[in-house]
């Protein structure tokens, strides 16, 4: 293995702060991270080992491991467990690969660089943070498993990819972008969505103010399928139809919601 | 210099910068791509008169193309920047937007952006869609057939305009038919374009005219019906003239293209009625890029 290896000495007893932990950090042994209310050295919760050459390993997750790849710009993190909240929260490059599942607000508000996770996320993955205004606005997110409520609320730019179910109200006041959903679509979803695109097996689970325009042969989905890969997987071969429903127009929305039965 | 009986003159092309950019034109059948590509690099010969010089660079395959349909490269050169950032748009606009299941994309990458959705987009009334995905922006714009989709923008390259030579022939076929293998063999040169009918100008230009205001005029020391009249650069047996004029991406696609040309002509020989080889200039002292045909054909 190469790259920097951090392997936890034992069960964390409280949530962890990661933001900062990042390739290319000088002495990371003796970077004081947030361990519950307080803030001790990484080396105290970690053994680390091997050398720092633009890639972090974490063995072995938790769920209590927040902020992981916070600020991210470049390099590759990759975390062979579960993760917490805030995965990759405003990064703008790189790339972070998460094994197991992770918590709500993943890919929160990045602009850039690229987040997969095996498993399943929590709520608002890529969505605007607190209290902000944007979500995502760039880069690619893919998630393996499903997302939880409030999927790519507020998003602004770039593709996020979920190949199981979304939750609730995905897609909540979309501003532009794409969702691309492969498996089932939870209630009330592109719910005040602005611009941007959907991709989905089925409109059942938009909201009301979706409005069915037809079967069309679009160019665009031949030009997408080319400049991304996880585009291309969803659509398959040689697909270039979809139906398409424009929305959301009780809000004046020029979203649409492109569906491609498998 | 002869080369199979086909004198080569000692003499050179002289061509000037100028500032162009590629495109990659699609459509749903290889006929409709070449019909878009046709009328968007049509009535631009020369920038004199035209305001850009424009042509089909190559026919591009489905496999290279951004939408994997069939799709034809163009080259449009201008004088400058502004020129040129005034003519791509109001050519796609006026000849590829409006052309069944068009579309078009950027063939070139680096120098200065020239617009090609970001300024078609005003077209679409409010209703274009935009879509960054992969680090490029596309811009789909509803017409009445469906959509039609673009690059935001593509990129440009100084270039060299004004390549040629001259090709003197016993007859006007005879000319004719060395210009047409010349053209055949200069467009399998990547990175230019001939920009004239078919790639052969038969009325090449001297500079100025004894009329006032007329940038160039007829080129009467190559003019064989006025032997008689002017000075000539024509020998006894040379009944015809046609001119091909290069314009590329670079001084060496420029150079590569005047000697896959010049071969051409010089394969059919002396036998063929090809007399000489020459090329047009100004003494040199107008155009920073000489192509001189004996080095070129060394």
């Amino acid at each position: 293995m190469s790259g920097l290896t951090l392997t936890p000495r034992g069960a964390f007893d409280a949530r962890v702060d990661f933001a900062g932990v990042l390739p290319g950090v000088a002495d990371v042994a003796r970077l004081p991270i947030g361990y519950g209310g307080c803030r001790i050295a990484l080396g105290e919760l970690f053994e680390v080992a091997g050398a720092d050459d633009g890639r972090v390993t974490i063995e072995g997750g938790s769920a209590l491991l927040d902020s992981v790849g916070a600020g991210l710009a470049d390099g590759e993190i990759v975390v062979k467990g579960d993760v917490g909240a805030g995965l990759g929260r405003g990064m703008t490059g790189g790339m972070i690969s998460v094994k197991g599942s992770a918590g709500a607000y993943a890919g929160s508000e990045i602009t850039g660089g690229k987040i997969a996770i095996g498993g399943d996320v929590g709520e608002r993955l890529a969505a605007a943070g607190d209290a902000s205004r944007r979500g995502m606005s760039g880069g690619v997110i893919v998630v393996g498993g499903s997302a939880g409520s409030r999927a790519a609320e507020r998003l602004r730019g770039g593709v996020v990819m979920i190949e199981g179910d979304a939750g609730e109200g995905a897609a909540t006041d979309l501003i532009a972008g794409t969702l691309v959903v492969a498996g089932r679509l939870g209630p009330n979803a592109g719910r005040g969505m602005k611009r941007g695109t959907l991709l989905l097996r089925s409109a059942d689970g938009l909201s009301s103010g979706f409005s069915e325009a037809g079967e069309h042969d679009l160019v665009m989905l031949r030009v997408l399928a080319r400049r991304s890969h996880e585009i291309a997987t969803f659509l398959g071969a040689g697909v270039t139809k979809a139906q398409r429903y424009a929305g959301d127009l009780y809000s004046g929305g020029k979203g649409e919601a492109l569906i491609v039965p498998r | 210099m002869i080369l199979n009986g086909v004198e080569i003159r000692d003499s050179f092309a002289e061509a000037f910068p100028m500032i162009g950019t590629r495109l990659i034109i699609t459509a749903d059948t290889a006929k409709w791509a070449m019909i878009a590509a046709k009328t968007m690099t049509g009535f631009a010969t020369s920038v004199i008169g035209c305001g850009c010089e424009a042509g089909v660079e190559r026919v591009v395959p489905e496999s290279e193309t951004p939408d994997g349909r069939p799709g034809v490269a163009v080259l449009i050169f201008a004088m400058d920047l502004n020129g040129l950032k005034a003519v791509v748009p109001n050519r796609i606009g006026q000849c590829v937007l409006t052309s069944p299941t068009s579309a078009c994309y950027a063939g070139m990458e680096g120098g200065d952006a020239i617009s090609i959705g970001k300024a078609l987009k005003y077209f679409a009334d409010g209703w274009q869609i935009s879509k960054m995905v992969g680090g490029k922006r596309i811009w789909r714009l509803p017409v009445m057939e469906g959509e039609f989709v673009c690059d935001h923008d593509t990129g440009s390259v100084s270039g060299v305009g004004g390549g040629n030579f001259l090709i003197l022939a016993t007859s006007r076929l005879e000319a004719l038919t060395a210009a047409e293998a010349a053209v055949e063999a200069m467009q399998k040169v990547e990175g230019c374009i001939l920009p004239f009918p078919g790639g052969v100008v038969r009325s090449g230009s001297k500079v100025g005219s004894k009329y006032k205001g007329m940038f160039a005029s007829t080129n009467n020391f190559y003019c064989p019906t006025l032997r008689a009249q002017t000075e000539t650069k024509l020998p006894p047996e040379v009944a015809s003239v046609q001119e091909i004029v290069i314009d590329g991406v670079s001084f060496d696609a420029v150079a590569a293209c005047t000697k896959a040309g010049i071969e051409a002509v010089v394969a059919l020989g002396r036998e063929k009625g090809v007399v000489a080889i020459d090329a047009g200039n100004y003494g040199g002292n107008l155009g920073p890029f000489h192509f001189k045909l004996r080095e070129i054909m060394a």
